[in-house]
């Protein structure tokens, strides 16, 4: 049990070390993407441990304690990520809504923070981002019911052992509907333009984040590299056939990352019942489309 | 030994004494009421969750009783939630007119309870609903509108009248109004009609879409503590109902092939994603905590109902334990939300703000309510959604399914408004000096509360066996479950692992928090402004129409239920003035009208 607790916190641990460091090297894209230099591909981890190091302020125990809820909570479900198909920390409990509902843990923590700080901008902020988790949710379970229907297992290993059989497709391309929603929703689960709309700098001050500084931001800091490394993997497991072997694993997650990133430096940002009328519309019906045609009429490629 | 008819005929004594205790002092009158409820819980627990419980009777003639897993498990649930909130009692039966008929009347409907859910005969099921339904209604007007009561009593009526038409078919079919035996043994036609009756009383009961609307109107005007256990006992009696129709009743109807699924049960499940959907997007729009509260009990009907019409033996352990579940969450967050009203005075959310700082107990017992509200883990609503997920997947009921996450989803939205708009944010001026914690004895049931919210969600292996035994009970195979693990369709759940694990991270957390530099305190207001100079709490603090966007996407529709039945009511008043035109008015047309028709009539059969 002691040595399953320890490689799940080494994975966490490499996952915000993975995480961290894609996200350097996209700023470098971006960058080279928009004619600039581009910061090092280290700069995101100068960034947490500079904060780290700093003086805070803090707004009651309510404020501390939410930041320390939500690292947690994230902590802890990225303890239950695999990375391949046998580099987990605890076999057999990898199940598909444990991510989705230990993730709002942290989630809820960090809400909780954010408006125990008495800015209205945070608050604003944290009712943006729980509309934008209503929005793009639905579709992204509907298209993950359909993968579990499929597979027969919500496990993220057997989800992935399923696709890596010989004769099946990944799930991306096998659901083709499905796929394009899964994307759409993972951007807006990162928080990609065009659905960034409840950190918004010029817009709400960066919204929940308004009154963080210090230790406090760093730690939040840490909770989204790990929370995104979580997003990211899920993806990777669900729809891309998971990975054999880490290098796969990495590859992968690099391609992920990156391409969510290239598409969203091109748009806007949404207001956000654009986003809750964008997500209820093309992408539920595409979802709700896919799961009738791959459960009821088994057409799937 | 107790046996069922000790245990009620205690419950009418006890009223009566705590009647005239409260008579001479509220204080001693309430304290014997919690001594009853209690006694009553305790007994039950002990002898109910062994099935040692004696159904004899000697005192009360031509009542029957038996035992059965299903009756108990609700039982037990109801007198807990009973026992716990009649520590309440001592600190607001002093607000109402009738303190002394407020205890009795308490006791009189837990009474009327266990005898529902422990008779064996439909005729006594009936009257102990009527007993429950008539003395709660007394008990609604003495909160803050004697309307509500009215709402609550026509809508229980139309349920109550409902079922009672479907016995008087049973009876007629089976000549019997045995429990066992009139379920069994219906057939036919008169299947479907007991179906359909007993599922209107259920969905009248627990307020579940189309005959929700009495829910947000008793639930919000109920007395304080008497919401708790509307929304976490009395509710429940439809959830029995709805066992009852979709389980023990198997009514002729086409089976949908694809989703393996009778159509009759398929229509019951949409009805009630419906309620899971409409009740979310109304609680989350709500301004007033409790009535929040209220819709998110006709969403979590919702999930209850649709968990019963799958047909299936893990959707059915899903929904046992969502009733467990949100029994507890939902009396631990009305509790939460009645300590605030007595302390502030107010339940609506856009006249509080940053009580946390002087009731961070109650904060802590709603925080924990809401996460096992919301089905998220380490709490006890996340192993029922669980459950439900896994059904709803296995049968490939993609709408359902919309509802379900939608649901699950939205109640992450409508539970955190209270949390932020009553505890936290800014601290207004007018709550600084006068707040304080609740009394000490409001604290006990609210702590044990979330000691059980956090218990469900972490071992539920006992509770499981418990609800292994109704589902055998029911004829169905039990779910597979070890001493941490829970066994779904597609998936094994570890519940004290994940506890045990966010723990851990939790302390990961802290320990990275406590070894950095200490952060300074400063006041709520010196927060970022842009910089202008705001001096006022209320201009800081964003509560009122938290969900303003979102709310506005659907705004239009929000009165389409109701329009819907002041339409109907209008109809029927309609009617009933064509019937006084017709039959009791004394215009000479009328009179002119009905002899001609009646010499019409009379030469018609003359002809003939």
């Amino acid at each position: 049990m002691i040595v399953n607790i320890l490689i799940g916190f080494g994975i966490a641990i490499l996952g915000f070390v993975l995480q961290t460091s894609v996200a350097g090297v996209n700023r470098k894209i971006i960058g080279r993407l928009q004619k600039r230099y581009g910061p090092k591909w280290y700069q995101e981890f100068l960034d947490i441990f500079k904060l780290l190091s700093k003086r805070s302020i803090s707004h009651g125990w309510i404020f501390d304690f939410g930041v320390i809820m939500a690292l947690g909570g994230i902590i802890a479900t990225a303890m239950f990520m695999p990375i391949t198909n046998t580099f987990v920390a605890f076999a057999g409990y990898d199940n598909f809504f444990i991510f989705v509902y230990l993730l709002a843990v942290g989630m809820l923590g960090m809400a909780m923070s954010a408006s125990g700080s008495g800015n209205p901008l945070a608050s604003i902020g944290v009712m943006r981002a729980l509309t934008t988790m209503l929005a793009y949710e639905v579709p992204f379970m509907i298209v993950v019911l359909t993968v579990i229907k499929l597979s027969g297992t919500s496990s993220m290993i057997g989800i992935g052992e399923f696709q890596q059989a010989l004769g099946t497709n990944w799930f991306l391309i096998a659901l083709p509907l499905g796929g394009i929603v899964a994307v759409i929703s993972l951007m807006g689960m990162l928080g990609k333009k065009p659905f960034e709309t409840y950190i918004a700098p010029a817009e709400i001050a960066s919204g929940p984040m308004v009154e963080y500084g210090g230790k406090q931001l760093g730690m939040l800091f840490i909770m989204h590299e790990i929370t995104v490394f979580i997003e990211v993997s899920l993806f990777v497991h669900i729809f891309l056939g998971g990975a054999s072997n880490i290098f796969i694993f990495l590859i992968k997650y690099f391609v992920v990352y990156t391409v969510v990133n290239l598409i969203s430096n091109v748009n806007g940002r949404f207001k956000i019942d654009q986003v809750v009328k964008f997500y209820y519309k093309w992408p539920l019906i595409m979802a709700v489309t896919q799961a009738i045609i791959a459960i009821y009429f088994g057409w799937v490629i | 030994m107790a046996s069922i008819e000790f245990l009620i005929l205690l419950l009418v004594a006890s009223s009566l004494i705590a009647y005239l205790l409260t008579k001479v002092n509220s204080f001693l009158g309430s304290v014997f009421t919690i001594f009853a409820s209690m006694f009553v819980f305790v007994s039950l627990a002990a002898y109910g969750f062994n099935a040692t419980l004696v159904t004899d009777v000697l005192y009360l003639p031509g009542f029957t009783f038996g035992y059965t897993y299903l009756g108990a498990f609700f039982a037990i649930i109801v007198a807990f939630v009973y026992a716990m909130v009649s520590f309440f009692h001592p600190y607001f039966v002093d607000h109402y007119k009738y303190k002394n008929a407020y205890n009795m009347l308490f006791l009189l409907s837990l009474a009327g309870v266990l005898g529902a859910f422990f008779t064996d005969n439909f005729l006594q099921l009936f009257f102990f609903f009527e007993l429950i339904v008539w003395s709660t209604m007394f008990l609604i007007p003495l909160g803050k509108s004697k309307s509500a009561a009215v709402t609550y009593f026509g809508y229980s009526a139309a349920g109550s009248f409902a079922m009672l038409f479907g016995i008087f078919v049973m009876r007629a079919q089976v000549g019997s109004f045995d429990m066992a035996l009139g379920l069994s043994s219906l057939t036919g036609t008169n299947a479907i009609i007991v179906y359909v009756s007993f599922l209107i009383a259920a969905f009248a009961k627990l307020g579940v879409f189309p005959l929700h609307l009495w829910l947000p109107i008793a639930h919000g005007n109920a007395p304080h503590p008497f919401s708790p256990v509307l929304s976490g006992a009395l509710v429940k009696l439809g959830a029995f109902v709805a066992v009852l129709a979709l389980i023990r009743i198997t009514p002729a109807s086409g089976l949908i092939t694809a989703i393996n699924l009778p159509f009759a049960h398929y229509v019951v499940a949409i009805l009630g994603a419906m309620s899971i959907v409409f009740g979310t997007l109304m609680a989350i729009r709500e301004d007033d905590a409790k009535k929040l509260l209220a819709y998110s009990s006709m969403s979590h009907g919702g999930y209850i109902i649709v968990a019963f019409s799958l047909l299936d033996s893990v959707a059915y352990a899903g929904g046992f334990y969502h009733i467990l579940a949100h029994a507890l969450a939902s009396a631990g967050a009305f509790m939460a939300i009645a300590a605030v009203a007595r302390q502030t005075g107010t339940t609506k959310m856009s006249e509080l703000g940053g009580i946390i700082h002087k009731m961070p107990i109650t904060y802590i017992v709603y925080l924990v309510a809401i996460i096992s509200m919301a089905g998220i883990p380490p709490m006890g609503g996340f192993i029922s959604k669980w459950l439900i997920f896994q059904a709803v997947i296995d049968k490939g009921l993609i709408f359902i399914a919309v509802a379900v996450f939608f649901g699950s989803i939205g109640s992450f939205l409508y539970v955190f408004r209270p949390l932020a708009a009553l505890f936290l944010g800014q601290e207004l001026p007018q709550f600084k000096k006068t707040v304080k914690e609740a009394p000490i004895l409001m604290l006990i049931p609210m702590v044990i509360i979330t000691l059980l919210n956090i218990y469900t969600g972490v071992l539920p292996d006992k509770l499981f066996g418990f609800i292994n035994k109704i589902i055998g009970e029911l004829g169905f195979a039990p779910i597979v479950t070890s001493t941490f693990e829970l066994h779904g369709y597609n998936g094994i759940l570890n519940p004290a692992l994940i506890a045990g694990i966010f723990g851990f991270g939790v302390v990961i957390a802290f320990i990275i928090f406590i070894s950095l530099k200490k952060s300074k305190q400063v006041s709520l207001m010196e927060t970022y402004t842009a910089a202008n100079f705001i001096h006022t709490e209320e201009l800081l603090h964003y509560s009122l129409d938290f969900y303003a966007p979102l709310e506005r996407l659907y705004a239009k529709y929000i009165n389409v239920m109701t329009d819907f039945f002041a339409a109907l009511a209008n109809k029927v008043k309609e009617l009933g003035r064509l019937g006084k035109y017709l039959f009791m008015s004394k215009y000479v047309e009328v009179a002119i009208f009905w002899i001609v028709a009646i010499t019409a009539f009379l030469l018609w059969g003359e002809i003939l």
